[in-house]
């Protein structure tokens, strides 16, 4: 038998989970309170922030993070009450509530960075325990007008009932479709979990109930699942969801009573509910630690250097005279098939614009509060799909475009309305895929523009009417002081780190248009994905190179009287040499020989690589240190041209190539025979 | 070799569960992430023990429980219910509804071993 395991390895897990349930009671409670001052009640958002609560609370004990359990557990406490009556939250307990949600993201951030999180504060704690239970309206819709099945009917909520009283002023009509799970479904693919993912792209799912029912051909376990929907589409649209015949789909009609009382009102069609009602149903998704990904892929390049070798011996034996036709069919092959694994990992990687845009309003609501401005905020696009490390990237970029706009760019309610403006200002995210390379973000504001003589004069420069001019100035390093902020309306804070993110990181562009008076748009193009590396740089026949540090092996001085010539191979590859190291004979290549770039200089410097664990030394001429770059795929490089992993860019504007050594040396003849290794 | 279902809308709290009852020999599990896949799965394959969190969107644990008791191949299913309620109103209402144990969050890994091993059928490892 084996050990029982110990729950503190469940962490990462653990945090991963968390931060999503974090994500999902901000959003609820967002949409909570935007009901809230509609004077409506939001029951269903009541109960999914109240279940996230729970579930973090019971998480967090099991993995033992007892701050975000107390917290957790008194907000819990609070919500239970109005999630089992139905009941109004009052507006003022939002803003607790989500504070005390601040309190525990925080604590998971801790924890992510290592950190051992803190006990809440007493003030905190105080606010918490003074919430009160005060008991409000509750919905009280007339049920007896619904005709269902009474058994069915007694197990709906009162918020369910007013959503199918609603439906028929809405255009909708009220269906009850009924699945028996049986082997047979589940071979075809419908099961309760697919039934409905279909369903919910052609209706909005009230309620699903199991009930017992006599077991039949058609339902062997006894089993039928009472689907009650909302839906404008076609019974025969509805049916093939559902993996049912039309005729079995039952409408349920409803008759509301004339004095539905205003409470009773749910509004059904609530779209940042339905936006994250699919969370928990995203069936089939695998969380992995990106470590693990970037595991797979050094696997993945370590399968292309064993391809460039057997593609080699391949040439080699065709040079021999021998027949590789087959031989050479099964290396294409393979190398089309890595190709694919890449795309496949690559792929993985990718996570949703929509998880960085999700997490702008609960700031934007924060800025809001903090500056006495009014901002409505419209977030468009968040279909498309990044890599993981380029979206951790982008997220503080935002994060500073949008916390400019709102804190200063645009006005407050009286100035707006001074200039004619509407009270409330508007600030616009949108995000589209350019290709499927590039990444096209705008973040934009109504607010009182860039002002470009405060600009220039605090740069001591003439003042320009060109945009492009305009956005250097605000990026040179150091003018981003906070009186710059006001004189420049906000626009000064920040922006080189903006700058050095989005182009010299990333690789992409920035580009702005401000009207003075009228707003501001900031444009961001970002490749969608990017692969970083610590790689050194040196120079070799004049040129800039860069090689990954974790292929490198050692780098040394090369002493000349340690290194013995060999005999030319005669086979038109580079002339090799032995460098003695430590009394270990290590063949060395002159790389400006590979490039035929070579000048007859001797280089002094020796990158060492391990090619099939024995060393190989590339000289070259000069090393210039050590630094993080992003390495921009070129083509599939990695499969057509050995050596290159893709194209670089150093601060200087201009393309560097990064050399993969290791596939390099793979490319040519070393001495084979130990009597000229011993030499 | 006893088959288990594990029922938890959180996909790490089943992984925890999962990784606590392997120390059982002759096990093995299928999760189930609501209340009506596990329904649906209890419908279709017979299985020995269920692991039940009360706490779920759509169908809760104790509607779970409910349907068990209700159906006559499943009456006699041993069901262990595991939640973060762990006061003793919920531990009798939870009993009354039909559950075979009851075990609040946290436990320990040994606290749900022992629970679920004296409730198998004594087709599991004896607990040497």
């Amino acid at each position: 038998m084996t050990a029982p395991p110990d729950l503190r390895d469940f962490l990462s897990a653990y945090l991963v989970e968390a931060e999503e349930h974090v994500t999902l009671a901000n959003a609820e409670l967002l949409a909570l309170e935007s009901a809230q001052r509609n004077g409506e009640n939001h029951p269903r958002a009541v109960r999914s922030i109240f279940r996230s609560l729970h579930t973090l609370k019971g998480l967090s004990a099991m993995v033992g993070v007892e701050p975000v359990v107390s917290i957790a557990h008194r907000l819990e406490a609070f919500l239970r009450r109005f999630e089992r009556s139905g009941t109004m939250v009052p507006l003022a307990a939002t803003d607790t509530l989500l504070k005390g949600v601040q309190a525990i993201a925080q604590r998971i951030a801790a924890l992510g960075r290592g950190e051992s999180p803190s006990a809440p504060s007493p003030e905190l704690l105080r606010e918490l325990d003074a919430l009160e239970w005060s008991p409000g309206a509750a919905a009280e819709p007339a049920a007896a007008t619904i005709e269902l099945d009474p058994a069915l009917l007694e197990k709906l909520a009162p918020f369910e009932l007013a959503q199918l009283l609603k439906a028929s002023g809405d255009g909708q009509r009220a269906v009850l479709a009924e699945f028996f799970p049986s082997p047979a479904k589940t071979a075809q693919g419908f099961s309760i979990n697919s039934v409905r993912e279909r369903l919910a792209k052609v209706a909005e799912i009230v309620r699903v109930i199991p009930r017992s029912v006599p077991a039949t051909e058609e339902a062997p376990g006894g089993l039928a699942f009472a689907l009650i929907l909302l839906t404008s589409a076609s019974d025969e649209v509805v049916a093939e969801a559902a993996g049912v015949s039309p005729e079995r789909l039952q409408t349920v009609r409803s008759a509301a009573p004339l004095d539905v009382p205003a409470e009773a009102s749910f509004d059904g069609a609530l779209p940042v509910e339905d936006e994250f009602d699919g969370v928990g149903l995203r069936r089939g998704i695998v969380r992995v630690d990106v470590n693990r990904l970037d595991e797979a892929m050094e696997g993945l390049s370590a399968l292309i250097v064993t391809r460039f070798r057997l593609a080699r011996s391949v040439a080699d034996l065709a040079a021999r005279g021998v027949n590789t036709r087959e031989l050479s069919e099964v290396v294409a092959d393979n190398a089309r098939q890595l190709r694919d694994l890449r795309a496949a990992i690559v792929r993985v990687r990718m996570v949703p614009v929509s998880d960085l845009l999700d997490r702008i309003p609960l700031l934007v609501r924060g800025l809001q509060r903090a500056t006495h401005r009014r901002v409505r905020i419209e977030v468009e696009g968040g279909g498309a799909e990044l890599d993981k490390s380029v979206s951790e990237r982008l997220f503080p970029v935002i994060v500073h475009l949008v916390r400019n706009a709102v804190d200063h760019a645009i006005e407050s309610p009286e100035e707006r309305v001074k200039r004619g403006k509407p009270e409330e200002g508007l600030l616009r995210i949108s995000c589209t895929a350019r290709s499927n390379t590039r990444l096209e973000l705008t973040v934009s504001d109504d607010g009182r523009g860039i002002d470009r003589k405060a600009v220039a004069r605090k740069a001591g420069r003439p003042a320009t009417a060109d945009d492009a001019a305009l956005l250097d100035l605000l990026c040179i390093p150091g003018l981003s002081t906070r009186d710059v902020a006001t004189v420049t309306s906000g626009r000064g804070m920040g922006m080189e780190i903006v700058k050095r993110i989005v182009v010299d990181e990333l690789g992409g562009e920035l580009a702005l248009r401000t009207e003075f008076g009228a707003g501001t748009t900031f444009t961001l193009r970002v490749p969608l994905t990017i692969s970083i590396v610590d790689a050194f740089a040196f120079e070799c026949a004049g040129q800039r190179f860069v090689v990954p540090v974790a292929m490198v092996d050692e780098i040394v001085e090369v002493d000349r009287t340690q290194v013995v010539p060999v005999p030319e191979s005669g086979d038109g590859g580079p002339e090799v040499a032995i460098l003695l190291r430590r009394g270990q004979a290590v063949p060395m290549v002159k790389l400006a020989a590979i490039f035929r770039m070579d000048t007859g200089v001797p280089a002094p410097k020796a990158i060492i690589v391990r090619r099939g664990g024995a060393p190989v030394a590339f000289a070259v001429d000069r090393m210039l240190g050590q630094q993080e770059v992003v390495i921009r795929p070129m083509n599939d490089v990695l499969i057509r041209a050995p050596g290159v992993s893709g194209a670089t860019d150093l601060g200087d504007g201009r393309p560097t190539l990064v050399l993969d050594l290791v596939a390099l040396s793979t490319t040519f003849n070393l001495p084979t025979r130990p009597a000229e290794l011993r030499a | 070799m006893s088959a288990i279902l594990v029922v938890d809308d959180s996909k790490v709290m089943r992984d925890m569960v999962v990784a606590c009852l392997r120390a059982i020999t002759g096990t093995s599990f299928v999760q189930a992430s609501s209340g009506l896949e596990a329904i649906e799965r209890l419908s279709l394959a017979p299985f020995d023990l269920m692991v039940l969190d009360l706490n779920m969107p759509d169908v809760n644990g104790v509607e779970v429980l409910e349907f068990v008791r209700s159906q006559d191949r499943l009456r006699a299913l041993p069901v262990l219910v595991v939640t973060t309620r762990g006061d003793d109103g919920s531990r009798e209402r939870v009993l009354e509804a039909g559950a075979t144990g009851f075990l609040a969050k946290p436990f320990t890994p040994d606290a749900i071993i022992a629970e679920v091993r004296a409730m198998l059928p004594g087709g599991a490892d004896s607990g040497a």
